[in-house]
């Protein structure tokens, strides 16, 4: 059933343009408000905690080195070096699997951590869920748009939210669905004019926030994995057939 | 490691200034970037420019690190006034700055003052125990003062920590060697090559320990590793066809008498020996003498 249905210019200057504009002024608020409030948060006192991270940094990036050179040096020192690392009692890529877990609940327990977590959170759901609530206030029931390309059937639920007439081609949303293209979609804007670091980006900020708790015991025993796989195969005999030919070359 | 680019590109800006032609301020810029050390130069350029008021607010707030590089440059050369006027200037700007905490540190140093400096040190790390550079100082301070024991043991304790740092393993390798510690300086020596396969200066420093260090096996290794460099760098070193001649000579002497293994690369030697007299015909004809000598008693 493809009728053209003709939108009323209105439509676009009453709702999708003051949508947009909101949309991106909360969001230059918000910035501005994170920053404030980091201005206002002392440096916690969490150095213990950054000391040990920093050490896990340090490890990994030694233990990666292990394992990519390890056909320079000579297989006695490879293995005294493995099993300094992957020693079972006191290796130091080693986490036994009850610490594992510990690190992680200790970050929600910990109240400063539980605080600053909740804190940015806040910021963000806050505003998200104002700005949803206030759209689907003022701009529901209407046809808002139409997207220019043709959706299947199951979509309508999705974006047609107000619109409680069945027979309307899906490719007709709700100002709903304008409101979510627009949240997804000034992130570009947003480091346009904010610059690279602004608290607009969400989904960056949730995939931090899962990557923070597990950093070091997940890439140690992964370390300590990839370490114990390697075949250790001394190049350097090789080297010396290949001076042989560079000699060759350069005396002839 | 500087790179031939920007070494060509230093001494391009380097005469520049240094006759008369702008590009002062992108010579210490790039000064900085490449950490380099010359602090002279530095010094010189430095101060014109921030001894002409115009060109000092030219920079902006870029003026402050300049202070703090021409402190650091100053104390090299023992300007210790002028140090010590671009510190207090910068105190004035950030008073609680730990930045400017460590440039004090750094001056009570070079004044020589080793307990005060110890004592400044020492506080600064109370409140950022996780700061490399005030490590490294105090490290620097005890080798200074000639207690190379102390500096090892501080060293290894900063590696505890920092251990991906991979100058400070070059640095504790040095140490190793001066008192002679030969078994350390070649782990240390090991943990470079393993962060840097590549580079030929390793395998270099690496043969030579282990060839003092002597014993069938070292002796081997240390060959292996002598051609390794001769591969890195294209046979042009002369330290490492040197080594490969020693080598071959002092396995044959401590297997005299054990049946031969057998070598795997008996050419090595006598290539070796011929490049070695090929470069030294170009490049020090008079002393090829010498070096015919000197390779011909190897043989026996």
């Amino acid at each position: 059933m493809a009728e053209d249905l003709v939108l009323d210019t209105a439509i676009r200057d009453w709702v999708l343009i003051p949508l947009s504009v909101v949309m991106v002024l909360i969001g230059i608020l918000r910035y501005f408000v994170s920053k404030l409030m980091r201005s206002f948060q002392t440096p916690d006192p969490k150095i213990v905690k950054e000391g040990h991270f920093l050490f896990c940094r340090q490890v990994i990036v030694r233990a990666r080195n292990l394992r990519a050179a390890a056909n320079f040096i000579t297989p006695k020192s490879f293995r005294s070096r493995r099993v300094y690392f992957s020693n079972e009692e006191n290796g130091l890529l080693f986490v036994p699997k009850g610490q594992a877990q510990n690190l992680q609940a200790q970050m929600f327990s910990d109240p400063n951590m539980a605080m600053d977590m909740m804190k940015k959170n806040l910021s963000m759901i806050i505003p998200q869920t104002l700005t949803f609530a206030w759209v689907n206030f003022f701009f529901s029931g209407f046809v808002a748009a139409k997207i220019p390309f043709p959706l299947t059937q199951r979509f309508r639920s999705m974006l047609q939210n107000g619109i409680d007439l069945s027979t309307v081609d899906v490719s007709y949303v709700s100002s709903r669905s304008w409101y979510f293209l627009n949240l997804f979609g000034l992130r570009g804007l947003f480091s346009l004019i904010l610059g690279e670091e602004n608290a607009t980006d969400d989904t960056q900020r949730m995939m931090q926030m899962s990557g923070f708790g597990f950093d070091p015991s997940k890439s140690l025993s992964a370390e300590k994995d990839g370490l114990d796989i390697v075949q250790h195969e001394w190049a350097l005999p090789k080297f010396e057939h290949r001076a042989e030919a560079v000699l060759k070359k350069l005396v002839s | 490691m500087v790179s031939k680019t920007e070494e060509t590109q230093l001494n391009r800006l380097e005469n520049q200034v240094d006759n008369g032609g702008g590009g002062a301020w992108e010579y210490l810029c790039l000064v900085r970037k490449l950490k380099v050390r010359r602090s002279e130069k530095v010094l010189k350029h430095g101060l014109s420019i921030l001894n002409d008021p115009k060109k000092r607010s030219a920079l902006g707030p870029e003026e402050w690190t300049l202070y703090e590089q021409v402190a650091i440059a100053a104390m090299d050369c023992q300007c210790l006034d002028v140090a010590k006027d671009c510190i207090k200037v910068l105190m004035k700007k950030f008073p609680e700055s730990k930045r400017v905490g460590r440039l004090n540190g750094m001056l009570l140093e070079a004044k020589g003052s080793w307990a005060e400096a110890e004592k400044a040190y020492s506080s600064l790390l109370e409140d950022s125990p996780l700061d490399q550079v005030i490590h490294k100082r105090r490290i620097s301070m005890a080798k200074a003062q000639g207690n190379i024991s102390e500096a090892i043991e501080l060293l290894n304790k900063y590696l505890e920590i920092f251990m991906a740092d991979h100058e400070a393993w070059r640095e504790l390798a040095e140490l190793h060697v001066s008192l002679q510690m030969y078994k350390q300086a070649a782990f240390c020596y090991e943990e470079l090559i393993l962060s840097q396969p590549t580079v030929p200066l390793y395998h270099l420093a690496y043969a030579d320990v282990l060839y003092t260090l002597g014993g069938l096996e070292n002796l081997q290794t240390a060959q292996k590793y002598y051609a390794s460099t001769i591969d890195l760098t294209g046979g042009k070193n002369t330290r490492a066809l040197f080594g490969i001649c020693l080598c071959t000579s002092a396995i044959a002497q401590v297997s005299k008498g054990r049946n031969k293994e057998d070598k795997e690369s008996p050419e090595l030697q006598s290539l070796a020996a011929t490049a070695l007299e090929k470069d030294y015909k170009q490049r020090a004809a008079d002393k090829l003498d010498l070096l015919t000598r000197a390779l011909r008693s190897l043989k026996n």
